[in-house]
C-alpha cells in the first residue's frame, strides 16, 4: 500500500513496526501527526517514534512513570519518507537520516566488538 | 526438508518442556496420582502445538515476530500490560531455570549451590555472545537429548504398560476427597501452564525468523511443531510414569528436585545417574536460554529496536543489554535465597495468567487472510484454536483460588 | 460476593494454626524422609555417585530443619518424629529412615481424614 492511500488509521498504522531502507528495525509508528483542520482535508504529515508520543495515548500517571525510565523523545518521520505501508513501514531513508538510531548508537559505544562468532 | 531445521523444534520442545518446571511437576504428579496426569501432558501438548505451529506459520507468512502482533492487534495500553506480565512471568521462569541449573551442577560437583548457579549463569551468557543463534540452539538441543534416559529408564523398569497407556484417557481418580480433588484440579492446571509457557510462542516465533523462514518452510514448521513438541512431552510423560512406579510405592513426593535423576540411577546404576543428571542440566539450561532470549525478544519487538542472534551482540545493541540485564536479574533473583522450587511455583502460576493475553492476538493474526492469504488458520486450527484459547482462560481464573487452597498441591 | 468469599479462605488459610496448618510440613517432611531412604539404599547398592549421595542426604537433613522450625506446633507428636529424624546419621539404614516416613505418613492421613 502507498502512503497516500486511505486507510484505517487507528487499526491499520499506529503500532506497527518501521524498517529503513537498509531493512533495519528502527521503531515502532507510536504516534501520528495530521495536517489539516475542521473544514479542510486531513492527512498524514509524520509518523511520530519515540516514548514522548505515548502522552496522549495513555493515562498521565502512566506516562509521567514512562518519561522517568525511557525519557519523552520524540523523533518524526515525514510523509515523504515512507516508501510503503503493509505489515511494516517501510522507509526510503536508513534509519540515521531521520533521527532514529540515535538511542541504539548510543548504547553500541558500551557493548564491546569482541568474542562474538 | 533441511533434518537440522528439526532441532529448532527439538531444542523449543526439550528445553521448553522438560524445564525445571517439568521435572518437577511431572515428578510430583507421578508420585500422587499414578498415571492418572498423562493425559494432562498429553493434552496440554496439543495445546502448545497447535499455538507453536501458528506462531511459526506467521513468522514465516507475516515475517513478524509474537510480540509485535501484540502491539499492534491489542494497541499500545493492553500491549503494555502483557508485555509486563509476560516480563515477569518468564524472568521468574528463567530464575528457576538459573535455580534448577546451580542445584544440578551443586549434586554433580558437590560444589556450593549458589556458586554453581552464579559460573551456570556466566556459562550460559558466554554462550549466548559468543554463539551464533543457530549454535546456540543445537548445542543446548542436541545435550538435552540425554534426558532420553528417562525413557530408558522407564522400560527397563516394566511398568504397566497398560495402565501407562490408560493414563492417555482423560479421567479423574474415583474414590477422591475434595482436597484430593482440588490437588488434583491444581495438577491439571500447572501441568496445562507448564507445558504451555507464554515463553516457547515468543521464542519459537522470533527463531523462525531469525532462521529467515518462508513460505517453503510451513512443512518444516509443521513437522518441528508436532515432533519436537511430542519427544518433549513423551520425555515428561516418561518422567511422570518413572514416579509413579518407583517414587508413588515409596512415599516419594519428590521434595528435592535431585530425586528425579534416581529414577534413571535404580534400573541404570551409576551410568542412568550421571546421563540423568547431565540431560537435566542442559534442558535446564537450554530453558534458561530461551527464557532470557525471550524476554529481550518481546521488549525489543515490542519498542522496534533491532534484535536477535542472527547479528552481532554490537548490531542490536539494546537487545543484548536486555538479555544480558535480564539473566543477571535471575541470578539476582536466586542470589537472594529463594528456594528454587518456590521459583517454579511462581513461575508457573504467573505464567497460567498471562496465557489468554498471549495467544489470543496470535490466534486473530494467524487467522487473519490480511496477512496470511492462504495461510490462514483453516477449519482445523481454528477450532483447537479457540478450544485451547477457552481452557487456558478457564485456568487462568482457576489458578489463584487452588493454589491458595491447596497450598501450592501440599494438599 | 465472590471477592469476599476469597478473601475469607486467604485469612483462615493465612491465619490457622496447629495440626491443619502443618499437613504441608508433614508431607513434605514424610517426603524427604522417604528420599534419604531412597539414597542410602541406592548407595548401599552402588548406583550412585559419592558426591550425589552426600549432598543430597545434605540436603534432605536441611529441608527437614527448616521444616521443623516452620511448624507451628513443634512440640506435637510429628514434630518429635521429625526431631528424631533430623538426628539420624547420614548414613542412616534405610529401613529405619522409611519407619519415620511411615509413621509421618500415618500421622498425615489421620489428620486428613479428621
Amino acid at each position: 500500500m502507498k502512503p497516500t492511500a486511505p486507510i484505517k488509521l487507528v487499526s491499520e498504522l499506529l503500532d506497527l513496526p518501521i524498517r529503513d531502507r537498509d531493512g533495519r528495525e528502527c521503531g515502532i509508528v507510536d504516534d501520528i501527526e495530521f495536517e489539516g483542520g475542521p473544514g479542510k482535508t486531513t492527512a498524514i504529515k509524520a509518523l511520530l517514534v519515540g516514548p514522548g508520543a505515548y502522552e496522549r495515548r495513555m493515562p498521565g500517571w502512566l506516562f509521567a512513570c514512562v518519561r522517568m525510565v525511557a525519557g519523552d523523545r520524540i523523533t518524526r518521520v515525514p510523509l515523504q519518507e515512507i516508501e510503503t505501508i503493509r505489515s511494516i513501514v517501510t522507509l526510503k531513508c536508513t534509519a540515521t537520516e531521520v533521527g532514529l538510531h540515535r538511542v541504539e548508537n548510543r548504547v553500541r559505544r558500551w557493548i564491546p566488538r569482541k568474542g562474538a562468532l | 526438508m533441511n533434518p537440522l531445521e528439526l532441532t529448532l523444534g527439538v531444542m523449543t520442545a526439550v528445553g521448553g518442556f522438560v524445564d525445571i518446571s517439568e521435572l518437577v511437576f511431572a515428578s510430583k504428579a507421578g508420585s500422587t496420582f499414578g498415571y492418572a496426569l498423562i493425559w494432562a501432558f498429553a493434552f496440554s501438548t496439543v495445546g502448545i502445538i497447535v499455538f507453536s505451529e501458528m506462531a511459526g506459520r506467521v513468522a514465516a507468512i507475516a515475517k513478524q515476530p509474537v510480540f509485535n502482533l501484540i502491539r499492534h492487534r491489542v494497541g499500545l495500553k493492553l500491549g503494555l500490560v502483557t508485555l509486563m506480565a509476560s516480563l515477569l512471568s518468564t524472568l521468574i521462569t528463567c530464575a528457576a531455570e538459573v535455580g534448577g541449573m546451580g542445584l544440578i551442577l551443586h549434586y554433580l560437583t558437590g560444589a556450593p549451590y549458589l556458586l554453581m548457579a552464579t559460573l551456570s549463569t556466566l556459562a550460559v551468557g558466554g554462550s549466548m555472545w559468543v554463539l551464533p543463534f543457530k549454535w546456540i540452539e543445537r548445542i543446548y538441543g542436541l545435550l538435552g537429548l540425554l534426558m532420553l534416559v528417562f525413557a530408558a529408564s522407564l522400560i527397563a523398569i516394566h511398568p504397566p504398560w497398560d495402565r501407562v497407556a490408560g493414563g492417555f484417557v482423560p479421567q479423574v481418580p474415583h474414590g477422591l476427597s475434595t482436597k484430593e480433588l482440588l490437588n488434583f484440579a491444581y495438577f491439571g492446571v500447572a501441568i496445562l501452564s507448564a507445558v504451555m509457557f507464554p515463553y516457547e510462542a515468543y521464542f519459537y516465533s522470533s527463531g523462525g525468523i531469525e532462521e529467515e523462514w518462508g513460505p517453503k518452510d510451513l512443512l518444516t514448521n509443521r513437522v518441528t511443531s508436532i515432533v519436537g513438541m511430542a519427544l518433549g512431552s513423551l520425555l515428561a510423560i516418561a518422567i511422570l510414569a518413572n514416579s509413579a512406579q518407583l517414587f508413588g510405592p515409596a512415599n516419594v513426593g519428590p521434595e528435592l528436585p535431585g530425586s528425579t535423576a534416581m529414577q534413571a540411577a535404580i534400573p541404570l546404576g551409576g551410568t542412568g545417574l550421571l546421563l540423568a543428571l547431565l540431560g537435566m542440566l542442559f534442558a535446564v539450561a537450554g530453558a534458561a536460554v530461551e527464557t532470557c532470549m525471550a524476554n529481550a525478544y518481546s521488549i525489543a519487538q515490542f519498542f522496534g529496536w533491532e534484535w536477535g542472534r542472527h547479528k552481532k551482540p554490537w548490531d542490536a545493541p539494546r537487545f543484548t543489554l536486555a538479555w544480558i540485564i535480564l539473566l543477571l536479574l535471575s541470578l539476582a533473583l536466586v542470589l537472594t535465597g529463594i528456594d528454587a522450587l518456590t521459583l517454579v511455583e511462581y513461575a508457573v502460576l504467573f505464567s497460567i495468567l498471562v496465557l489468554p493475553l498471549t495467544y489470543l492476538p496470535l490466534m486473530l493474526l494467524a487467522g487473519d487472510r490480511k496477512y496470511m492469504g492462504d495461510y490462514a488458520n483453516g477449519l482445523l486450527a481454528k477450532s483447537l484454536g479457540w478450544l485451547y484459547f477457552g481452557i487456558v482462560t478457564a485456568a487462568a481464573v482457576a489458578a489463584i483460588p487452588l493454589y491458595v487452597i491447596t497450598s501450592g498441591g501440599q494438599g | 460476593m465472590w471477592r469476599w468469599r476469597l478473601a475469607i479462605v486467604l485469612l483462615i488459610t493465612g491465619c490457622s494454626k496447629g495440626p491443619e496448618a502443618d499437613l504441608p510440613s508433614i508431607s513434605g517432611a514424610r517426603s524427604l524422609a522417604a528420599e534419604w531412604a531412597m539414597v542410602n539404599e541406592q548407595a548401599a547398592s552402588g548406583h550412585l555417585t559419592a558426591i550425589y549421595v552426600s549432598t543430597m542426604r545434605t540436603s534432605a537433613r536441611q529441608h527437614l530443619q527448616t521444616t521443623l522450625s516452620a511448624l507451628t506446633q513443634p512440640k506435637s507428636p510429628y514434630g518429635n518424629e521429625i526431631r528424631a529424624l533430623v538426628a539420624e546419621p547420614a548414613d542412616a539404614l534405610p529401613q529405619k529412615l522409611r519407619a519415620h516416613a511411615d509413621r509421618l505418613k500415618q500421622i498425615e492421613d489421620s489428620l486428613e481424614s479428621a
